[in-house]
């Protein structure tokens, strides 16, 4: 049996050199977020001016942006781990791995411990670019939201590779995307602060892993939050812990036919 | 004990039987083929072997370890190439055998060596850092028996090893399937529905078709169980085949008769050109019109529509047609 370590480190390396060798998916990945910045975030910041920015955005509506967009960028980018699932399933690099001596949770542990690399690092990049923008960030705290990104990262790869793992199609993991995904990003009080929404709405982002990590980059990049950043990352770590326990139950259930 | 032992192995997919009671020895450095038609089992026996799949009853032993009870066992002893592509073709051909190889616990330093072995083995020592989305179908499959072999396996499966290969590409791979054999000790199960690759390739086969093992032996055990030559008639009118076979079988020139396919008439008989001038004969005097007739010294084709009545191919060819192409194939070699 192959040393856990030494399967971990090797679906690492994997999904890092993959992901490297897609340029474009390095470039979208990098440019998207940065047209929800200007288009989106300069749009709306001359409307968002005085009392309301004070009273919705704890300041500035670029400062309560700034957080949102990298997070969005990290968890896209991490629940699009299902995807290379199901590729690997469609050009059977998947059972290549299923027949291997190796630990299945070793397996995914690594999956996801690569995927939410190349979200974090993405994150970073994002993050840095969003400071020409506004460059009132709080960058001292800049390793708390590091560590907010990686809990966010594990949470959401593990959710994507759960997913694709029991998904047969592309066009399958499309419905999820919209049915799953979509609201996740829309709950999470990325765009919307919560405090103004309606009671049912916010009851949702209560369940929303996202909403934590999102509200945790934003205590450690603006120092205003919704709930205190104990708490956020408390409940990050846990929601983390449980969704990786969850991949590798229903990845050690994977067959093939 | 053997390489391959299984008793009864069985696999239900719902009401359907995939892999029908099937039971087996494989020697160790022997190669065995599964040799049978698309959708007879071939995969799903692999597949359970390979303990990707939980036989529904039975019980298979891959080198001494049971599929289900030691599936990690069995894991660390064989190589598998699938019957489609397993690569990551984002990778290099490099990259690809490295990852197997960590996967599989190969020290880095010895796995070096090894990859440059068999990268020479099958000669992709030139492409070795080339994404594999450029390699041809050919390239594909010879990495894959690279990578199958970097973990020194004892035991080799391979889903229909040359499918969709050009000839050339073919006769390359039966090369190194026979080398594997010979050089390295290695004990290979292969399926394929080429009846040219297993008599080519195998010691043994097992014909099989619908999730049955119908035949099995040596390919020269398999051709003398037709004993001796076959003829193929086709007259006129199929109606007339019944008459013109009952005839023959009480005339008592030919040991066993069998329609095909409801227009062709399969006689087995010791000496074909003796036989040939009988049949006119009967045909003749029942006022039958022959079409067309031919003999050959039988392949495992011949046996496979000996037990099933049926082509191992489904190939719209003219069934006479096919045998002259067949039959020139083997002349050109």
């Amino acid at each position: 049996m192959t040393s856990f370590l030494t399967a971990v480190y090797i679906m690492w390396y994997r999904q890092i050199k993959r992901f490297l060798r897609m340029k474009s998916r390095v470039i979208t990945a990098i440019i998207q977020p940065l047209f929800w910045m200007v288009f989106f975030g300069l749009g709306w910041a001359g409307m968002f001016r005085g009392q309301i920015s004070k009273s919705f955005f704890g300041g500035s509506f670029l400062a309560f942006l700034t957080p949102g967009v990298v997070m969005i960028s990290v968890s896209t980018i991490s629940f699009m781990s299902g995807v290379s699932v199901i590729w690997d399933k469609e050009f059977g690099f998947l059972k290549e791995v299923l027949v291997a001596p190796a630990s299945r949770s070793a397996i995914i542990f690594g999956r996801a411990l690569g995927d939410s690399t190349v979200a974090v690092m993405q994150g970073l990049i994002v993050l840095l670019l969003s400071i020409v923008f506004y460059p009132n960030l709080n960058v001292t705290f800049l390793p708390i939201a590091l560590v907010s990104m990686i809990l966010t990262a594990l949470t959401l790869t593990s959710i994507g590779i759960s997913i694709g793992s029991k998904m047969s199609s592309m066009e399958g993991f499309q419905l999820i995307n919209t049915l799953i995904f979509m609201p996740t990003i829309f709950l999470s009080g990325a765009f919307i602060p919560l405090a103004s929404m309606p009671n049912w709405m916010k009851t949702l982002t209560l369940i929303n892993p996202l909403t934590y990590g999102v509200d945790a980059t934003r205590n450690a990049l603006t120092g205003v939050g919704f709930l205190p950043l104990t708490i956020d990352l408390l409940l990050l770590s846990i929601f983390s812990i449980f969704f990786l326990g969850l991949s590798a139950l229903i990845f050690k259930r994977t067959t093939i036919g | 004990m053997n390489a391959i032992e299984t008793m009864n192995l069985t696999k239900r997919f719902g009401n359907l039987i995939a892999v029908d009671h099937v039971s087996f020895n494989v020697k160790w450095n022997e190669i065995f083929g599964f040799l049978g038609p698309n959708g007879a089992g071939k995969t799903t026996t692999i597949n359970m072997l390979i303990t990707l799949m939980k036989p529904t009853e039975g019980e298979a032993f891959v080198a001494d370890y049971n599929v289900v009870e030691n599936p990690e066992e069995v894991r660390k002893r064989i190589g598998v190439v699938f019957q489609d592509p397993t690569l990551d073709r984002h990778l290099t051909g490099w990259e690809n055998l490295w990852i197997h190889g960590r996967i599989y616990g190969i020290p880095k330093r010895e796995l070096k060596i090894r990859i440059k072995e068999f990268l020479e083995f099958v000669e992709l020592d030139n492409w070795a850092n080339v994404q594999v989305k450029n390699y041809s179908g050919g390239m594909m499959r010879r990495l894959e028996i690279a990578r199958a072999l970097i973990c020194n396996p004892e035991i080799l499966f391979l889903d229909e090893p040359t499918l969709g290969l050009d000839p050339q590409t073919r006769v390359k791979i039966w090369d190194y399937i026979v080398k594997l054999k010979k050089e390295m000790g290695v004990t290979i199960f292969l399926t394929t529905h080429y009846m040219e690759e297993a008599e080519k390739l195998c010691d043994k086969v097992a014909i099989i078709d619908y999730g049955k093992i119908i035949s099995m032996g040596t390919v020269n055990e398999l051709k003398h169980s037709i004993g001796g030559e076959v003829v193929y008639i086709k007259t006129n009118d199929a109606n007339y085949l019944a008459i013109l076979a009952s005839k023959i079988e009480s005339e008592g020139f030919a040991e066993k008769t069998k329609i095909i396919c409801n227009e062709i008439l399969a006689v087995y008989t010791k000496k074909a050109s003796e036989t040939i001038p009988m049949i006119f004969d009967v045909a003749q005097k029942l006022k039958i019109k022959v079409a067309e007739i031919t003999y050959h010294i039988p392949t495992l084709e011949d046996v496979f529509l000996k037990f099933t009545g049926r082509r191992l191919r489904d190939e719209k060819v003219d069934f006479f047609e096919h045998f002259r192409m067949s039959r020139m194939r083997r002349w050109r070699k």
